[in-house]
């Protein structure tokens, strides 16, 4: 594999933890009676969700602009 | 003199970076429309959101959301045809319809900032609300959808969407000798035309519409179920909200694509590249989504009239026969009439232009009318509390900032169309 191929799949990777990572810091899908359980777990979840959504459409852009590895 | 050399002397294409008396015209007015929309926004930021024809709903008889929502919904729908069209032609390679591609793209774009400005403007406090959102923003929410998936994905992924599809031409562009030139190489950001470079934007391309194409399902659809999923409204909560939201937003991005696309083939004269097949495609899908919404808008009705509760007969008599009577039959004849005209056109196999045009104009108004129709009328006469039933009428300020919204769309297009071709150039024979 390149190392754009590396570079672009971990961006798409580390986009889709961050997303993963901010609904469950945002959400509380297994504790939904208690009223903590509805505010978030962690301030500017919403914020990394999006950061996550901005990492892994980047990827589309690093995957056409990088150099080629080809010498 | 070589034929190379020939070449770069030649003029910008479609008009770019030549500036005619039509278009300061066109920006001259659009300009004028964006400003009345700033003062407009800027009274209601002086005096509160009582410059607005909005009130508490109940309490004080009024909607708390109004013309501002509704053009939230429509321009986000606008949006949804833009980059459909675009993935489609990706997808798929359709060919005849590559010359729409990037005014797809585009109207996309813009229809997503207009979308999110109309939410910014709909807000009493802008700057509180949007920290808040990012601050904290629930999941459970169906809002939290639109605001990560649509406003923040949707427009993002456009965006990348648009840009990598673009770079080839700056490129070309770049090779140009123009005072946009140093503009054109940041723009081509190093773009080489080779096989490589090409087999990798296909790649890339390809993956970007599969990515979008479900995306923004998942987006409109959680538009529809900030609407569908409140049980407590009635004339809101239903299973067939977010499949109609879907449908109306193709409606209206294909009908806006129609007109965008007619104009342009006419001001630039870009017959050969905007044929008469894009035209009969565009207007085939859009026939298709028009009959199936207005199959919905019967649907709709039909359920709520057959046996309604007391809440639900009150909503269904104020848009059959009632205050919002004039409003629906309007956009419904504004929808069916355009799927009459178009299935005259398909049956006869005789696409008529300028009748397409009138149909996409048509259509929008009709979308218009049916998104204000979704929003107001639950609140004003279907609240479950024993309140009077309200009235929402919106004030000078709202249609004030509506039009600057449009103004606005059609200024960034113009300046767009000045900046960079909008139809996709064609590759360099060898």
């Amino acid at each position: 594999m390149t190392r754009r191929g590396i570079v672009t799949g971990g961006m798409i990777v580390t986009g889709l933890a961050l997303m993963v990572l901010a609904y469950f810091a945002g959400a509380a899908p297994w504790c939904n009676t208690a009223v903590e359980c509805s505010n978030p777990r962690l301030e500017w979840s919403p914020a990394i969700f999006v950061v996550g959504v901005i990492v892994a459409f980047s990827s589309a852009l690093y995957y056409s602009m990088s150099k080629s590895d080809k010498k | 003199m070589t034929v190379a050399h020939s070449r770069v002397n030649e003029p910008l294409p479609q008009g770019v970076g030549r500036l005619s008396r039509r278009w300061f015209l066109v920006v001259g007015l659009a300009t004028a429309g964006t400003a009345i929309g700033v003062v407009g926004w800027l009274v209601e930021h002086e005096q509160g959101m009582v410059a607005t024809g909005m009130r508490d709903v109940g309490t004080m008889g009024g909607a708390t959301w109004g013309l501002y929502i509704s053009m939230v919904v429509y321009f986000v729908g606008v949006s949804f045809a833009g980059i459909t069209v675009a993935a489609l032609i990706r997808l798929f390679n359709l060919e005849h319809l590559k010359g729409v591609a990037r005014m797809a793209e585009l109207l996309t774009v813009v229809a997503l900032l207009l979308g999110a400005l109309a939410i910014v403007i709909d807000l009493g406090q802008p700057l509180r609300g949007l920290v808040n959102l990012f601050r904290y923003a629930r999941p459970q929410s169906p809002f939290f959808g639109t605001f990560s998936l649509v406003v923040s994905g949707y427009l993002f992924s456009s965006l990348v969407y648009l840009y990598l599809t673009s770079r080839p031409d700056a490129a070309r562009l770049a090779a140009k000798p123009s005072k946009l030139r140093p503009l054109y190489r940041v723009w081509a950001a190093g773009y080489e035309d080779t096989p490589d470079q090409r087999a990798r934007d296909r790649r890339v391309t390809f993956w970007l519409a599969l990515a979008i194409l479900p995306l923004l399902i998942v987006a409109h659809s959680s538009l529809g179920f900030v609407f569908g999923l409140q049980v407590g409204r009635p004339g809101w909560f239903g299973t067939l909200q977010a499949p109609a939201f879907v449908v109306l937003a193709g409606v209206s991005g294909i009908g806006h694509l129609i007109v965008l696309a007619a104009l342009v083939r006419r001001v630039l004269h870009e017959e050969h590249r905007i044929g008469m097949e894009a035209f009969t495609w565009l207007g085939r899908f859009l026939m298709l989504l028009l009959f199936v919404y207005l199959y919905f808008v019967v649907v709709e009705i039909f359920t709520a009239i057959y046996q309604p509760t007391v809440n639900e007969q009150r909503i269904g008599d104020a848009l059959l026969t009632g205050e919002y009577a004039p409003v629906f039959w309007g956009s419904v004849a504004a929808l069916a009439l355009p799927a009459v005209g178009l299935a005259w056109m398909a049956v006869t196999r005789r696409w008529r232009i300028g009748w397409m045009v009138a149909f996409g104009a048509l259509v929008n108004l009709g979308a218009i009318g049916k998104r204000f129709l979704i929003v107001a009328p639950s609140q004003t006469h279907g609240q479950l509390l024993p309140y009077p039933v309200g009235t929402y009428t919106p004030s000078l300020v709202e249609y004030a900032v509506v039009l600057g919204l449009f103004s606005l769309g059609a200024l960034l297009i113009a300046g767009f169309m000045k900046l960079f071709p909008i139809v996709e150039m064609e590759e360099a024979t060898p």
